[in-house]
C-alpha cells in the first residue's frame, strides 16, 4: 500500500535529500500548504485522504507542528479498506493527545472495529486503545476489549492483543476494570491452547492479582498445572521452545504470580510444584551450550529458586538453591553475579539459618568493590539482610570502611542502612555510640536527621551509656573539620551529660564549651539554636562558665534570625534571675526517657514505589522485616477488599506513614490496632461462593447426607455423581463429572471452599484435568479429614467453558455425622450414658411435626435408613416401644478425638408429631446432629 | 591564543584541521561536533568547556572554529576567522563545502601563513596574493630576485604595498554602500534604525602616494567649519591598517598609503537621523477565522530623480492559509506557500512613487486554535547616489612625489537585505 503513494514517497525522498534544515522546512511547508488547501476544497477519495494524512503522520514524527488532518484521520479509521483505516489509525494514536476532544469522535468507529468480525480490525482497535489509553476512552471499550478476550470465536492473536490491552488499561487507569468480578473468566484463558495466549494473560493475571489476591486464587491451581505440563510433560507446540528450553517468558511469569500468594496447604499442589522445581534446578546442572540457552535457564532458575524459597525456606530444594548461588555470586558474568546477589538476598530475607550465606560472607563482601554499580547496590543489600548479632560488627565494619570510597548515589541509603544494622545487633552499647558516631563523621551529609535522632533517643534511655557517649562525643568532636550532624549530637549530649564528665581532666566545663562554640560559626540557624539550648543547660550546671554563656545570649539577642533572638531573650532572661531562683533548675532538668518507639529509619528505608507494576514479593533485611511486611498487608488486603471504607482506611495508614517519617512513630502493633482499620477489617464477609438453590439440588443433598452416593447435581451440560467411604476421621470422596453436551468443556476449573479449614481439611487427590471430552465423565478423588466439629459444609465450585462461561457451587455432602462409627452398647449400658450425660446443655431436644406414609403409619423404614444413614448403630430391643428408635454412635476427629453421642427418636402417629433427643459428650455435637436428623425427618410443609 | 583552528560541514564532518599548537589533539574536533554541531540548543559563538573554548562562526553551512585553551581575546579570534572568509573569498570566489573540498591544499598553505604557533599574522590579501598563488609558478632566473622583493614588502615600513607600481592612468573609485536596519512597531514607531556602512576602494596609483580623505563627518565639521548642518554623527568607526590611526585620534582626519587594488577603507555605525528611503503603511484584518485581508502601501520617500531597485516585500500570512488572492498594480506578487509568505516584487520604484498591494488569504480551520503570531514584513531594496546616514565624501586628495593627476570617482548605495522590518 506504502509503495502505491507515490506522492508520499516523493515527499520522504525530498526531505531526507533535503541538505539543510531550511530546505527541509521549506519542504514542508510548501506540502502543509498543499494538503491544507485540499483538505479545505474536500471532495477527496479515500486514496488521496490517506495519502495527505500519511504525510502529515511523516511531519508529525519529524517534529514539526500539526494542526490540520486530525478531521480526516477520523474519517479514515471509519474507511472500509484495510489501508485507509490503517493510516487512519495511526494517525489518531500519534497525533492526539489521550484527552483529545477528537478522541471522543473516534470511540464509536472503534467500537464498531472491535465488534467487527474482521480479526484485523480488531487487532488495529485494540492497538489504538492500547496506544491511546486515555481514562474516557478505557471506560468507555474496557467491556468491548474484555468481550473480545473471552469470547470464543476470537483468534488467538486477538486475545493476546486484547489480553495485552486490558493490561495496559488496567496499569494506566486500574479503577475502570471490574478486576474481581473478571477473575474467574479471564483465568479461565490461562488453559487456552495458544501458548501465546497463554503468556499475554498470565502477564494480565499478574498485575491483576497482585491487587486482589483473593479474586484470582484460583489462578494458582492453573500455574502449577501449566508448569507440570509445561516443564515435566513437555506439553507445548514446537515454536515455543526457546534454545529448547519451553517458553522461558511464560515460566518466569508462571514462577513469579505463584510467588504473590501463599504457599499452597494442598498437598497434592506441593508435591506437584516441588517435582518441577526440582526439574528446573536439574536443568540447570547440565552443561549449557550457549548464551540464549543459558539466559534463558537463568532466567527460569533464578525465578524458581525465588518460588523455593518463598514456599518453604527449610526444604531441601532451598539448600540445593543456596548451593547454586554461591556458584553463580562468583561468576564471571554480572548480569548472573547481580541475580545471585539478589536472589540471596532474598533467601537472607527469608530464611530461619543464616549459615549457608554466612559461608560465603567474604564474596559478598569482595562484590562490595565489583566494577558495577547496581552490583555494588545488590551486595549492599545482601549484606545488610544476612546480618545478624555474629557478624554484625564485621559487617558494619566492611561497610563502614567502604563507605568513605562508596559512589555518592549509595551512600545515603549505606547509612541508613548501617545506622539500623547497628541499632539492631548491638552488642554493646559502647560499640553502638562508637560506630554511630563514627558514621556521622565519615558520611556527613549523606547522613539524614532519623540518624542523630535516633542516637539520642537511645543515650537518654541508656543511662550507663551517658558517660561514655560524652566522651566519645568530645573526643570527635575535637577533629579540625567536623559535620554539622555531629555538632548537633554533640551539643544535645554534652548539654545533657557534660556534667558527667566535667571534672576529669581535659573536660573541663571551659574546654567543652571552647570546642562546642568553635564549632558553631560554621552551622546554620537551626544548629545554632540547639548550641544555645545547651548553653542554657550548661548555665545550670557549670556556674563557672556563666559569665562567658551570658555574653553569648547577649550577642544573640541582636541577631537577625528570629527564632535564635527569641532564644537567646528567653535564655538570657532565664540565665540573668537571681541564683536562688528554683526556676532554671527547673526547666534544665534531666531530659526524662523517650517512651520506646520503633525506629523511624525503617520507614524511610522502605519508601513506597509505584502502584501496579509487578512487585517484588520480599523486602530486605531480615525474617522479621518480612513477617511484619505480610502482617500489615494482610491487613490492607482486608481493607481493599471492603470497598466503602477503602478511600478510609488508607488515608490513615498514610497519615501514619507520614507520622512515622516525623519521627513520632508508632509500633507495629499499635499501627495495626487503629480502630479505624478494626472496624473496617471487621464486617468483612465470609466470602464463600453462593451455592446454587433448587429443591431438586436440596433433594439430592439431603439424600447424599445419609447415604454414600448418589447425585449431587445435574443440569443440561453436566452432572455430577459424588461416592464416599469414610474411616474413622478419615473419607474419600470421588465426584464423578460427566459432560452432557457433545463438546468438550475447556478449561474445567474445580476448587472447594472450606470455611473453616482448622476443623475440616478436603483436598484433591491430584490436579484435575482441564478438560472434560464430549460425552465422557472423569473422576476427582477428594481426600477429607476431620480434625474438629464443623458445622458448614464444604462448597465445590465447578467453572468451565462450555462456549459461555459458566460457574457451579454445589454444598458438598460432608457432615459431621459422616465421622461416626457404631458403638454397640446393651440398654443398661446405654441407660447408664444417657444418665451419665444428664439433661441440658449436653442434650439438645426438640419436638416438630413428621409426615406420615399414604397409609397413615408412622414412616418407620425411614426413620432406621436416617439414623443409620448417619452412621449411628441402631440398638434394638431397647426401647419397649416398637416405634421408638434409640441409636448410639462415636464422633471421630483428629484434633478432639472422639466424642460419643446417644439418640432417641420417638414419633407420635396421633399427634403427627415426632421428639428427637440427643445426649452427646459436647453439646455443640448433640445440637448439630440434631438440626441433621430434623432436618431430614420434618414434615414437608404444604 | 588559537590551538587548533577546523573547518566543519553541516553534519559536523572535518573537512580542514589544524593543530598550532600541542596542547590540543585531534579528537577535539569530536567535542565540538558532539557539543556543537549535533546540540541545536547551542546559539551562541562561544562555547567553553572545561578550560576549552570554542570560537565559531557559521557561513553557508559551514562552522569555522577556533579553538582556545587560553584567555585569549575573543574580537581577535573572531576577526581572525572572519578574515579567513574574506581571504578565502577573495581567493576562490565563495565559500562553501564544495569549494573548502576543492581548494583543501591551498586552504592549508593559507591557515598556515596567517597563523603562526596561534598568533594571527599577516592576512593582507594583496600580499597573500604575492606569494600564495593559484597558479603554476615556473622556476626562472628570477625567482630569486621576486622572493627577496616579497621578504622586504612584507617585513618592510608598508607590508601592504609593494613600492614600484606604476600606472599610466591613476585612478582611484570610492564606493560608500550603506545597509538599512529597521524595525518599526504597528503603530509606526520607530523601533530601532541604524546604518551599517563601509566604504570599499580601489586604488590604481603609482608609487606610494600619501592619501587624505575628508567625510561631512559632524565632529571634523563641528570643529573646522561652523554654520553647515548636514554633517553626520558616526557611532563607530573601524578603518584599514593602512590609515594612521594616530592622525584620526587626534585630528579626526584620514590619512593613509592606500595597498594596491581593492580594499575596505573603514566601516562604521550611524544611529541618528537615518532617513528612512522606503515607507510601508500595512493594513491587515482578519474577518472571522477564515480569510485576512491586507492593504499594503509602499512609498518611496527620496528625491524624485533617484529610484529604487529590486523591491521585494515578504509579507507574512497565517500558518493555516489555504490559497491568497492578490491584487497589484506595480510588479508581481505570488504566494509562497514554502515560507508561509506573499512575496511581491517590485523591479523599480521612483522617487515619490507609492504603490499598493490588496490580497485576500484564506484559511483552513484547524485543531488547536492559536493566535496568529504575525509576524513582521520584511522589505529588501537597493537605492543608488543616495545614503540613508546622509554620509558625504568631501574630498580625496593623492600627494605623491611624481606629482601626477589622478581620477577619483565616487558612487553611493543604499540597501536592505533581510533587516529591514515593519510590523503590522
Amino acid at each position: 500500500m506504502a509503495t502505491s503513494m507515490r506522492g508520499l514517497t516523493q515527499f520522504i525522498a525530498d526531505i531526507r535529500g533535503a541538505r539543510v534544515r531550511e530546505l527541509e522546512e521549506k519542504r514542508i511547508n510548501k506540502e502543509m500548504a498543499n494538503i491544507r488547501k485540499k483538505f479545505k476544497d474536500g471532495n477527496l477519495d479515500g486514496y488521496q485522504k490517506k495519502k495527505y494524512v500519511a504525510k502529515i503522520i511523516f511531519t508529525y514524527i519529524l517534529g514539526y507542528k500539526v494542526d490540520v488532518g486530525h478531521m480526516e484521520a477520523v474519517n479514515l479509521i471509519s474507511s472500509s479498506k484495510y489501508s485507509e483505516k490503517q493510516i487512519g489509525y495511526l494517525a489518531v494514536t500519534l497525533l492526539m493527545h489521550e484527552n483529545s476532544d477528537f478522541l471522543r469522535l473516534v470511540v464509536n468507529s472503534i467500537r464498531k472495529d472491535l465488534d467487527s468480525n474482521s480479526e484485523i480490525d480488531n487487532c488495529l482497535a485494540l492497538h489504538a486503545i492500547a496506544n491511546v489509553g486515555g481514562s474516557e476512552m478505557a471506560e468507555a471499550l474496557v467491556e468491548d476489549v474484555h468481550r473480545l478476550l473471552i469470547s470464543p470465536t476470537s483468534q488467538s492473536f486477538v486475545k493476546k492483543k486484547s489480553a495485552l490491552t486490558l493490561l495496559r488499561l488496567y496499569r494506566k487507569h486500574p479503577e475502570v476494570i471490574p478486576a474481581a468480578e473478571w477473575a474467574l473468566r479471564i483465568i479461565s484463558i490461562m488453559d487456552d491452547q495458544d501458548l501465546g495466549v497463554v503468556v499475554c494473560v498470565t502477564s494480565l493475571v499478574m498485575a491483576l492479582a497482585q491487587d486482589h489476591l483473593d479474586a484470582y486464587a484460583v489462578c494458582y491451581t492453573k500455574a502449577v498445572d501449566r508448569l507440570h505440563r509445561l516443564v515435566i510433560e513437555h506439553e507445548y507446540a514446537a515454536t515455543y521452545a526457546y534454545y529448547k528450553v519451553p517458553s522461558p517468558w511464560l515460566q518466569v511469569k508462571l514462577l513469579r504470580l505463584l510467588q504473590y500468594y501463599p504457599p499452597s496447604e494442598d498437598p497434592t499442589l506441593r508435591s506437584v510444584l516441588h517435582q518441577v522445581l526440582q526439574t528446573i534446578m536439574n536443568n540447570c546442572a547440565e552443561p549449557t551450550r550457549n548464551v540464549q540457552h543459558n539466559n534463558a535457564q537463568h532466567a527460569i532458575l533464578f525465578e524458581a529458586i525465588g518460588l523455593a524459597i518463598h514456599l518453604d525456606t527449610n526444604s531441601p530444594l532451598v539448600g540445593t538453591a543456596a548451593v547454586l548461588l554461591a556458584r553463580f555470586i562468583s561468576s564471571k558474568e554480572t548480569n548472573v553475579r547481580y541475580l545471585g546477589l539478589d536472589t540471596m538476598a532474598h533467601l537472607a530475607a527469608r530464611t530461619d539459618s543464616l549459615e549457608p550465606i554466612k559461608r560465603h560472607q567474604h564474596t559478598i563482601i569482595l562484590s562490595l568493590r565489583d566494577k558495577d554499580i547496581s552490583v555494588r547496590r545488590r551486595a549492599l543489600d545482601l549484606l545488610y539482610s544476612m546480618c545478624d548479632v555474629d557478624n554484625s560488627e564485621l559487617i558494619v565494619g566492611e561497610l563502614l570502611r567502604y563507605l568513605r570510597v562508596a559512589d555518592y548515589a549509595l551512600r545515603e541509603e549505606m547509612v541508613l542502612k548501617i545506622a539500623i544494622l547497628t541499632e539492631k545487633y548491638a552488642n554493646s552499647y559502647k560499640w553502638y555510640v562508637d560506630t554511630i558516631l563514627q558514621l556521622i563523621s565519615a558520611a556527613g551529609d549523606h547522613v539524614g536527621d532519623e540518624v542523630w535522632y535516633r542516637v539520642v533517643q537511645i543515650v537518654i534511655n541508656t543511662e550507663d551509656l551517658q558517660e561514655y557517649a560524652a566522651k566519645v562525643v568530645f573526643e570527635h568532636l575535637k577533629a579540625p573539620s567536623t559535620h554539622e550532624s555531629l555538632v548537633k549530637v554533640g551539643g544535645y549530649i554534652l548539654g545533657e551529660y557534660g556534667h558527667l564528665i566535667a571534672n576529669e581532666s581535659g573536660y573541663s566545663p571551659m574546654e567543652q564549651f571552647h570546642l562546642l562554640h568553635s564549632k558553631s560559626q560554621f552551622c546554620v540557624a537551626s544548629t545554632r539554636s540547639l548550641l544555645l539550648s545547651t548553653y542554657i543547660k550548661w548555665v545550670n550546671v557549670f556556674p563557672e562558665i556563666k559569665p562567658q554563656l551570658l555574653n553569648i545570649f547577649e550577642r544573640y539577642r541582636h541577631v537577625l534570625d528570629a527564632e535564635l533572638q527569641q532564644r537567646a531573650c528567653e535564655f538570657y532572661a532565664l540565665a540573668s534571675r537571681p541564683d536562688d531562683d528554683e526556676m532554671l533548675q527547673n526547666v534544665c532538668e534531666e531530659m526524662p526517657p523517650f517512651p520506646p518507639r520503633v525506629s523511624a529509619l525503617l520507614g524511610r528505608l522502605n519508601r513506597k514505589h509505584g502502584d501496579t507494576e509487578d512487585k517484588r514479593t520480599w523486602v530486605h533485611g531480615g525474617k522479621e522485616a518480612n513477617l511484619d511486611r505480610e502482617a500489615v498487608k494482610r491487613k490492607t488486603l482486608a481493607v481493599d477488599t471492603d470497598n466503602n471504607g477503602f478511600a478510609e482506611g488508607q488515608d490513615s495508614s498514610e497519615i501514619l506513614g507520614s507520622l512515622a517519617g516525623l519521627e513520632i512513630s508508632s509500633s507495629p502493633s499499635q499501627y495495626s490496632g487503629i480502630p479505624i482499620l478494626d472496624s473496617i477489617g471487621a464486617p468483612l464477609v465470609d466470602k464463600a461462593p453462593r451455592p446454587v438453590m433448587g429443591p431438586n439440588i436440596d433433594r439430592w443433598f439431603d439424600k447424599l447426607t445419609y447415604s454414600a452416593e448418589g447425585v449431587l447435581y445435574e443440569d443440561v451440560q453436566i452432572q455430577v455423581g459424588v461416592k464416599s467411604r469414610y474411616q474413622g476421621h478419615i473419607g474419600q470422596l470421588a465426584i464423578y463429572l460427566g459432560n452432557k453436551v457433545s463438546a468438550p468443556l475447556t478449561s474445567f476449573t474445580t476448587t472447594i471452599h472450606v470455611s473453616d479449614p482448622e476443623a475440616l481439611s478436603v483436598t484433591f487427590a491430584k490436579i484435575p484435568p482441564s478438560t472434560i471430552a464430549p460425552r465422557t465423565q472423569t473422576q476427582q478423588l477428594l481426600h477429607i479429614e476431620c480434625k474438629k466439629l464443623f458445622t458448614t459444609t464444604p462448597i465445590l465450585t465447578i467453572s468451565f467453558l462450555a462456549g459461555a462461561h459458566q460457574t457451579v457451587s454445589i454444598r458438598l455432602p460432608i457432615v459431621i455425622t459422616k465421622f461416626f462409627e457404631h458403638v454397640k452398647l446393651g440398654a443398661t449400658d446405654f441407660f447408664e450414658r444417657w444418665k451419665l450425660i444428664g439433661g441440658p446443655p449436653r442434650e439438645a431436644q426438640n419436638v416438630f411435626p413428621i409426615d406420615l406414609t399414604s397409609t397413615s403409619q408412622l414412616d418407620l423404614t425411614k426413620h432406621r435408613q436416617v439414623v443409620s444413614g448417619h452412621r449411628f448403630n441402631v440398638l434394638d430391643d431397647i426401647d419397649p416401644n416398637p416405634n421408638n428408635l434409640v441409636a448410639a454412635g462415636v464422633l471421630h476427629t483428629s484434633v478432639e478425638g472422639k466424642v460419643g453421642c446417644l439418640l432417641r427418636l420417638e414419633p407420635n402417629r396421633e399427634a403427627k408429631l415426632c421428639r428427637l433427643t440427643l445426649r452427646s459428650t459436647s453439646e455443640d455435637v448433640a445440637s448439630e446432629v440434631l438440626k441433621l436428623l430434623q432436618k431430614l425427618l420434618i414434615a414437608t410443609p404444604t | 591564543m588559537i590551538s587548533a583552528f577546523f573547518i566543519f560541514n553541516q553534519k559536523g564532518e572535518v573537512l580542514i584541521s589544524r593543530l598550532y599548537r600541542t596542547d590540543f589533539k585531534r579528537s577535539i574536533a569530536d567535542v565540538f561536533r558532539i557539543q556543537v554541531v549535533s546540540n541545536s540548543d547551542v546559539r551562541s559563538p562561544i562555547i567553553t568547556l572545561g578550560s576549552t573554548s570554542f570560537f565559531h562562526v557559521r557561513i553557508n553551512n559551514l562552522y569555522v572554529v577556533a579553538v582556545t585553551k587560553t584567555n585569549a581575546n575573543a574580537a581577535l579570534v573572531f576577526e581572525f576567522c572572519y578574515r579567513f572568509i574574506i581571504i578565502c573569498k577573495s581567493y576562490f570566489g565563495k565559500i562553501d563545502e564544495e569549494s573548502i573540498k576543492n581548494n583543501f591544499v591551498l586552504i592549508y598553505e593559507l591557515i598556515d601563513e596567517i597563523n603562526d604557533f596561534g598568533y594571527p599574522q599577516n592576512s593582507e590579501i594583496d600580499t597573500l596574493k604575492s606569494y600564495i598563488t593559484t597558479e603554476s609558478v615556473v622556476s626562472t632566473v628570477n625567482a630569486a630576485e621576486e622572493s627577496s622583493k616579497i621578504t622586504s614588502q612584507a617585513t618592510g615600513a608598508t607590508s601592504w604595498r609593494r613600492g614600484d607600481v606604476k600606472y599610466k592612468k591613476n585612478e582611484a573609485f570610492v564606493d560608500v554602500i550603506e545597509v538599512v536596519n529597521l524595525s518599526m512597531s504597528a503603530k509606526g514607531n520607530v523601533l530601532r534604525a541604524d546604518v551599517d556602512g563601509h566604504i570599499q576602494m580601489r586604488a590604481y596609483l603609482s608609487g606610494t602616494p600619501e592619501c587624505k580623505f575628508g567625510l561631512n563627518d559632524k565632529l571634523v565639521i563641528d570643529n573646522n567649519e561652523k554654520g553647515t548642518t548636514d554633517a553626520v554623527e558616526l557611532d563607530d568607526c573601524r578603518f584599514h591598517q593602512c590609515v594612521r590611526l594616530n592622525d584620526f585620534d587626534a585630528t579626526r582626519t584620514i590619512s593613509f598609503i592606500p595597498p594596491d587594488g581593492e580594499f575596505e577603507l573603514m566601516r562604521y555605525r550611524s544611529t541618528s537621523n537615518v532617513k528612512l528611503p522606503l515607507k510601508i503603511m500595512p493594513t491587515v484584518t482578519e474577518i472571522g477565522t477564515t480569510q485576512v485581508q491586507y492593504v499594503i502601501t509602499a512609498k518611496t520617500n527620496f528625491n524624485n530623480k533617484l529610484s529604487a531597485t529590486n523591491v521585494v516585500l515578504r509579507i507574512p500570512t497565517p500558518l493555516n492559509t489555504t490559497t491568497v488572492d492578490c491584487k497589484v498594480a506595480n510588479g508581481k506578487a505570488k504566494y509562497v506557500p514554502g515560507e508561509n509568505v506573499v512575496v511581491w516584487k517590485i523591479p523599480r520604484i521612483q522617487g515619490g512613487q507609492e504603490v499598493t498591494l490588496t490580497a485576500t488569504a484564506s484559511l483552513t480551520s484547524m485543531t488547536h486554535r492559536q493566535v496568529w503570531a504575525r509576524p513582521p514584513i520584511d522589505v529588501d531594496f537597493q537605492v543608488l547616489m543616495f545614503t540613508a546616514s546622509g554620509l558625504i565624501v568631501r574630498f580625496l586628495k593623492v600627494f605623491e612625489k611624481g606629482n601626477y593627476q589622478s581620477v577619483k570617482w565616487v558612487r553611493y548605495l543604499t540597501k536592505a537585505n533581510g533587516t529591514y522590518q515593519i510590523r503590522f
